[in-house]
């Protein structure tokens, strides 16, 4: 029989109502079938139809999640070399009182600033946060460093803060359907979830007789299956073709010139560079063809067919924006929509990437209050500001945090760090130049992992702690960028083996270190006071014990939200949250500080390893790194139900697998100077020449030669960021070559 | 009566969940034993490629060739609703008669797991979802509702008759209970 044969009768089986807390963009209803301290089956959201959140592959492995052999189930400690993955079994005793000895002999050695606290979003919850007790804990312990942005969506959010000094820029998934054009720019809800049910959401408005472009290097499954068109495009040059079709909507005189007079500054600005009356380029189609490999004529079309077709939704995705330059790109297309007068219509689109919509939003739910960081007191304010300099006075940029080990205060970062402690995050794996880390994690005095699973990182670590899965908790959850609903999740199991919460650990750890009163309250006390004293709770929350019978209460809204609604019905009363009050095509803040790396309007601007460097005479191919479907990120790596589903694969386009003699399903080598990683090649006319793309959160497994045998797409990119703040990862350039058995490549990788 | 799935393939984007979805209701480990795939065509050329998904599960047939061809009278075709049932305990195992009811069937739907003399097992619509009045958990998996169930004629009455789909051959042999919306190139 197969070794999952669960006991599965009827007869003492729970069904207990929870969400999961990936980072993954939704947030879906769960029934997990219960029974022995063991999930059994997992079922959805059990409401009538239409309107049931419907939960993906992901959810649908749960239990083979939570149950993997491979759970860590005990505190052990280092035996071997470090990142050998060698350890041994101590118990919890031993182990906190060995990292509360560390992280007292660090303070005391080099001062809190020794220490490096590496949070992450590997649970995103009311109170198992990503890092939020241990981050109270080390505030009451003096303070730490930490890190500033997030991997994922720093471009989009400088670039909407910008514009609108708002990230809630999304309409209701609904909307949609007022939609008479939808423009996937960089957008495949199919695989990256942005907001349960999105992906029906577009599908019906298709069928509702919407016409759907997608602009991508990739004919991705969600344009494959609703886009009536794909226009492929060169990544990192979504800015130029922007540019150039507000150049033709400018000369053809189609931008909505009521709508920028009335809700805009600085269009003119923008016009000029458009038009090239400050550096002499006019950015015109064929100009941008060059850049993008667009056809201008295709160019063209797309401006007069978005700019004349009402409403139309040009959905800007962060992919794109996850780029050097990154938040240009956003930014650009925040101002198509403005100048087509799409902001605030239904049917429309605000753009600036991030398509979350202000009522209950993740964003806006309550956690364990951190308090203040006693090494953060000195530094600059840099509440709201669009400085990223100032971000990183105190903190260190989350793509640099193994430079910074590495250079410390000698590389201009906040200090020399000689501990890490880490948890929820996979940050070798899942920020740029993975080999870096690998070699910054040899130099620490100490590394702490609190994990599930022994990823990437976790073998890196000297002390390993246990840590239980959001099925062994009881917390608050909700949507990420859509709902509007809130979740709550009901206990399902008591925590597996000897598995404990970042909270209880932080709080055991709080004894040790003298920390008074640390963590007052029960799970259910905590989960009581969050939505207490959360504002929109209180507003919708009536009654708890329902909520929590239930599993979420759901918002009914008489029509769908639309961002900035409000804005347009009435400026003068309500005005944009920007310093001009109105959406800030030219930003004086922006030009105050000063950095030609964020220019005032929206610019193409050429950038380091694009596809013209030079370097790109060794390395001719560029790198895209887009979400993995069947897991999130590097979380469900393992789990083989949906590592079965597809291939971990770099796809190639026939033409440049043809000039380097690949075959579909060969065993390449995709490399730089950065590393190399093998993999398997998956020929497919779905890409564009000259790109390829490999998925992201594939573990790192390098081989004694230094070989990438996991094939992590970051042991190819670069641990840098734009001036908005963009982590640089889909700016990569690469070479493929065959892998003969038994021969080495003719660049290795360093080691 | 018979019952039949509907497949909108307009809809599909292959995701995979049906196919998850099934493995954990009915406990089946990865690897090779899939009561319901999800099979992949690309056809055409950069930069106008095609590319369409097809499902499979078992499309319990009018006849099922497969109970037919099974020298053990293992497969079964349930009078009162259609649905074709393996007695896995009366399969002779894979090695034993050479998987005869797979080589038989048109679409590959009889499945065996990786271990030796390994029993035939396979799509039973859910039986005991069914006999609780629920539709398959494929069905309600679909995070883009491309799939329903239930009596054919019922399917029939509402998306019509059609058969044809990309990657899929409709057999007047055995008579599939199925109906389909095709994707168009």
């Amino acid at each position: 029989m197969p070794e999952s044969q669960n006991n599965r009768s009827d007869a003492g089986v729970r069904i207990v109502r929870t969400t999961s807390t990936f980072d993954c963009g939704g947030r879906c209803p769960l029934r997990l079938h219960v029974k022995d301290n063991r999930i059994l089956r997992v079922e959805g959201d059990d409401i009538e139809e239409p309107g049931q959140l419907r939960t993906c592959l992901r959810c649908r492995a749960l239990r083979k999640y939570v149950h993997h052999p491979a759970r860590l189930m005990f505190p052990q400690r280092r035996t071997g070399r470090r990142g050998e993955g060698r350890f041994e079994r101590i118990s919890w005793d031993e182990a906190l009182d060995s990292l509360a000895g560390q992280l007292k002999r660090i303070k005391q050695a080099y001062g809190n600033e020794g220490i490096f606290l590496a949070t992450g979003g590997g649970y995103l919850a009311g109170l198992h946060n990503g890092g939020f007790a241990a981050t109270r804990l080390l505030n009451q312990f003096g303070g730490c460093i930490t890190h500033y942005g997030n991997i994922s969506s720093e471009g989009a959010v400088w670039a909407s803060l910008t514009q609108y000094g708002s990230v809630m820029v999304g309409n209701s998934r609904e909307d949609l359907m007022n939609s008479r054009l939808i423009i996937l720019w960089g957008w495949d809800p199919a695989r990256m979830i942005s907001g349960t049910n999105t992906m029906y959401h577009l599908i019906r408005a298709r069928e509702n007789g919407a016409r759907v472009i997608a602009v991508d290097p990739r004919y991705h499954d969600t344009a494959a299956t609703v886009a009536d068109e794909w226009i492929p495009i060169r990544p990192g040059t979504d800015t130029a073709v922007f540019v150039a079709m507000a150049n033709v909507m400018i000369k053809e005189g189609l931008q909505d010139r009521q709508f920028l007079d009335k809700y805009t500054i600085g269009f003119d600005r923008f016009k000029e560079y458009v038009l090239g009356r400050d550096d002499g380029v006019d950015k015109t189609p064929a100009w941008a063809a060059d850049i993008s490999g667009v056809d201008a004529a295709v160019i063209e079309r797309l401006a007069r067919e978005y700019a004349t077709t009402k409403p139309a939704a040009l959905m800007d995705c962060q992919g794109p924006a996850r780029s050097a330059m990154g938040e240009q790109y956003n930014r650009c297309a925040a101002t198509l929509c403005a100048m087509t007068g799409n902001v605030g219509r239904p049917g429309g689109s605000a753009g600036g990437g991030l398509m979350g919509i202000p009522v209950g939003h993740m964003f806006r739910m309550s956690a364990i209050p951190p308090g203040k960081n006693p090494l953060e007191a000195e530094g600059p304010n840099v509440k709201g500001t669009l400085d990223i300099r100032l971000r990183v006075v105190k903190r260190v940029h989350i793509n640099k945090i193994f430079d910074a080990i590495l250079k410390g205060k000698a590389g201009g970062y906040p200090a020399d760090i000689k501990l890490m402690w880490s948890m929820c995050n996979n940050y070798l794996n899942q920020t740029g130049n993975s080999n870096k880390a690998a070699k910054a994690l040899q130099q620490l005095e100490f590394f702490c992992v609190n994990e599930l699973f022994m990823t990437a990182q976790a073998r890196y670590a000297d002390l390993l702690l246990p840590v239980t899965s959001a099925a062994e908790r009881s917390d608050l959850t909700r949507p990420w960028p859509s709902g509007p609903y809130f979740t709550f999740m009901n206990r399902a199991l008591e925590p597996l083996g000897e598995c404990k919460s970042d909270l209880e650990i932080a709080s055991e750890l709080a004894e040790r270190l003298d920390i008074r009163d640390f963590n007052p309250h029960s799970e259910d006390q905590w989960l009581k006071l969050l939505v207490d004293h959360n504002p929109e709770y209180r507003q919708h929350i009536t009654d708890f014990e329902a909520f929590k019978r239930d599993g979420i209460h759901r918002v009914k809204l008489d029509e769908p939200i639309v961002a900035f609604s409000d804005q347009i019905a009435d400026i003068e009363k309500n005005p944009f949250p920007t310093p001009s009050g109105r959406i800030e095509i030219f930003s004086q803040r922006v030009a105050d500080i000063g950095n030609p790396g964020v220019p005032p309007i929206p610019m193409y601007m050429p950038a380091k390893e694009d596809r013209f460097d030079p370097l790109s005479s060794r390395y001719p191919l560029q790198l895209i790194t887009p979400h993995p479907k069947n897991r999130v990120h590097s979380e469900l790596f393992l789990v083989d139900w949906l590592s079965e589903v597809e291939p971990h694969r770099v796809w190639l386009n026939p033409a440049d697998a043809g000039v380097r003699g690949i075959k579909d399903g060969e065993g390449v080598l995709v490399y730089n100077d950065r590393g190399t990683v093998a993999i398997t090649a998956w020929v497919t006319e779905r890409i564009i020449p000259g790109v390829v793309c490999i998925f992201e959160g594939s573990w790192y497994a390098p081989d004694d030669k230094g070989i990438d045998r996991g094939a992590c797409a970051n042991t190819l990119t670069r641990d840098d960021y734009s001036g908005g703040g963009a982590a640089v990862l889909n700016t990569t350039l690469v070479e493929v070559k065959r892998e003969t058995p038994g021969s080495q490549p003719a660049e290795p990788g360093p080691r | 009566m018979q019952i039949g799935f509907y497949f909108d393939q307009t809809r599909c984007t292959g995701c995979g969940a049906c196919q998850v979805a099934c493995k954990d209701w009915n406990d089946v480990d990865a690897g090779p034993e899939k009561w319901m795939r999800v099979q992949y065509m690309e056809q055409g050329r950069f930069p106008k490629p095609f590319v369409s998904y097809m499902i499979a599960p078992c499309w319990h047939c009018l006849q099922p060739v497969c109970a037919e061809a099974c020298p053990a009278a293992a497969i079964t075709k349930r009078e009162k609703d259609g649905i074709v049932v393996v007695d896995s305990e009366a399969c002779l195992g894979n090695a034993a008669c050479n998987v005869k009811c797979l080589k038989a069937c048109p679409y590959g739907a009889p499945q065996f797991g990786p271990q030796t003399a390994a029993k035939m097992r396979k799509c039973d619509f859910c039986l005991e979802r069914f006999e609780q009045g629920k539709s398959p958990t494929c069905v309600q998996a679909c995070p883009v509702r491309a799939l329903d169930a239930g009596p054919l004629d019922a399917l029939e009455a509402r998306y019509g008759s059609c058969r044809e789909a990309v990657g899929f051959d409709y057999s007047y042999r055995t008579r599939p209970a199925v109906v389909l919306k095709a994707k168009a190139r």
